[in-house]
């Protein structure tokens, strides 16, 4: 088993922290992993993106041409990794903020509205959970318990947020039918 | 400590040389290492020890000089261009024997350069840019898990041969982040009592200087320190071996390049070419013999680096004077990816097994 992940977006989407909480929940379950974040000098605003591996060897590859799983949660992300998604793999996008159009045949394209879900849901900070959710029901399905074993470790005693960040990321997980 | 971490290589070495009992942090911040000293300013704070963010490079290795001769661990931190600016202190630290523990975290040179992760580095760190007869230890970790188990080492060489001991790594490895365990620090301590500064009470006074206007004494002085070089060469080379036992290719790579390498390796081998890793640990002193011995048997030995060809020298000064070699290698920025060296190795080597990519 091998597979990579790019989570892409803007800053102050949380998109380093996704990509830590999922290198974390493969950590938790006794994988390999590699976590390898990218960022302007901008704190909030610029373009973010990192590059998550998983395998159950050692990882040479820690940089990869093409990418089995996308996250896209602005629309200049996905104009820029759609070409790095692998073919036949997945891109998940943030309709919130892009529009729809399918450039390619040859791989899934999910469309969900992540920033407006997270809005519903209460806080906007969970867009990224929600995108986690989506990422585990199409690749990997990591137990719950690990999950929320690694939300309670990365926020620390911060229950209401650990809780709303769940719930977030069960939305995403029950948002996509399987197949 | 002995759980599964998550770590930045950068912090991973900022925890271990906390773990090993470094008490003196002298450093001026530079991307891409900050960390390093963002992550110790708040624990040796709460620990007491003396973190000092210095004013420049060249105070922060002085000031590590000058703490050095108390006995202390020291450590200083920085990056390819602000590196440059130590040399002259790496030459004193050297004659001066203070074991001085310096850790560079490349990033893209030549100048100024740019933050881009390079391996540029590789001649400044072991030809050394100081003046005068001397040598550094510089060892090479490729994973976060090295970059721990490397700063322990990197301690204590420095502390057993008094001398000034670099750790270098990419920016790529600095930042990139992988499950690793601090563990305890496996080398015993080493007492210095002999020679530190501590207050000459009930003992003869000493002095610790460079400045030797005898010249038979200065000849002595750097003998000595000569033979120590020769011991540091005879006793602490480290290299690993990839599949190299029956490879009739190998290639020769360092630090995160040798993990590229490796899937290159496994590449061949899975259509049955017998490819091996050669990967040096200890970049001085270099594992000339070793490869030297692996060479006799190869058709040919791939170096591979993110520079346009500096290990490539000691690779040339180790091996058999008929062995071929090919240098495979890129400046700086994105690192040199599997799929574009197998296509340069078909190349080289004259098959097309890229194509099954």
């Amino acid at each position: 088993m091998n597979k990579s992940f790019l989570i892409s977006g803007s800053g102050g989407q949380g998109v380093l922290s996704i990509g830590t909480i999922l290198a974390n929940i493969f950590m938790l379950n006794n994988l390999n992993t590699t976590y390898c974040s990218s960022y302007g000098a901008e704190m909030r605003g610029g373009a973010v993106n990192c590059e998550i591996n998983v395998s159950d060897r050692e990882i040479f590859n820690f940089q990869n041409e093409k990418i089995d799983c996308v996250v896209a949660l602005n629309q200049t992300s996905f104009d820029k990794f759609i070409s790095k998604v692998k073919e036949n793999g997945t891109i998940i996008v943030n309709s919130s903020l892009t529009k729809i159009k399918k450039t390619r045949q040859d791989i899934k394209y999910i469309f969900a509205p992540l920033t407006q879900e997270a809005i519903k849901l209460g806080n906007i900070k969970v867009t990224n959970s929600i995108a986690l959710g989506i990422l585990s029901k199409l690749t990997l399905n990591f137990p719950i318990e690990i999950v929320k074993k690694t939300y309670e470790k990365i926020l620390k005693n911060k229950t209401e947020l650990i809780q709303k960040n769940l719930e977030a990321y069960l939305l995403g997980f029950n948002y996509v039918q399987e197949g | 400590m002995n759980e599964k971490e998550l770590l930045k290589g950068n912090i991973a070495i900022a925890k271990a040389a906390l773990n090993c009992g470094c008490s003196c942090y002298f450093g001026y911040p530079i991307t891409p290492q900050t960390e390093i000293g963002e992550y110790l300013s708040e624990e040796m704070q709460e620990k007491k020890l003396a973190f000092v963010c210095a004013e420049s490079e060249i105070a922060a290795i002085n000031m590590a000089l000058g703490a050095a001769t108390s006995g202390a661990k020291v450590m200083t931190t920085s990056s390819s261009c602000a590196v440059s600016l130590m040399q002259e202190s790496l030459s004193y630290a050297t004659s001066d024997e203070l074991p001085i523990v310096l850790v560079n975290v490349m990033r893209a040179g030549p100048g100024q350069g740019y933050i881009y992760p390079s391996q540029g580095d590789y001649n400044q760190a072991t030809i050394g840019g100081g003046n005068g007869d001397y040598k550094t230890i510089v060892l090479a970790p490729s994973t976060v898990q090295e970059c721990i188990d490397m700063t322990y080492r990197v301690f204590y060489l420095s502390q057993k041969y008094k001398t000034p001991a670099i750790l270098l790594l990419d920016g790529l490895l600095g930042q990139m982040a992988e499950p690793a365990i601090v563990g305890v620090n496996p080398y015993p301590e080493i007492d210095n009592s002999s020679w530190v500064l501590d207050g000459a009470k009930n003992r003869p006074s000493r002095k610790i200087h460079s400045l030797e206007p005898d010249q038979t004494k200065l000849n002595q002085h750097i003998f000595k320190l000569h033979q120590k070089f020769m011991q540091i060469e005879q006793n602490e080379i480290d290299y690993e071996e990839f599949m190299c036992d029956d490879a009739e290719y190998i290639i020769t790579a360092f630090g995160s390049m040798a993990r590229s390498a490796k899937t290159v390796c496994e590449f061949y081998r899975s259509h049955g070419v017998k490819f091996g890793v050669f990967r040096p640990k200890t970049l001085y002193p270099f594992p000339a013999k070793r490869l030297a011995e692996l060479s006799q048997k190869v058709k040919l030995i791939i170096d591979i680096e993110m520079n346009l060809g500096q290990m490539l020298r000691d690779v040339r000064l180790a091996v058999l004077q008929n062995t071929q070699i090919s240098f495979i290698g890129k400046p700086v920025g994105d690192w040199l990816k599997p799929n574009e060296i197998i296509k340069t190795i078909d190349n080289i080597i004259g098959e097309k097994y890229a194509t099954s990519l």
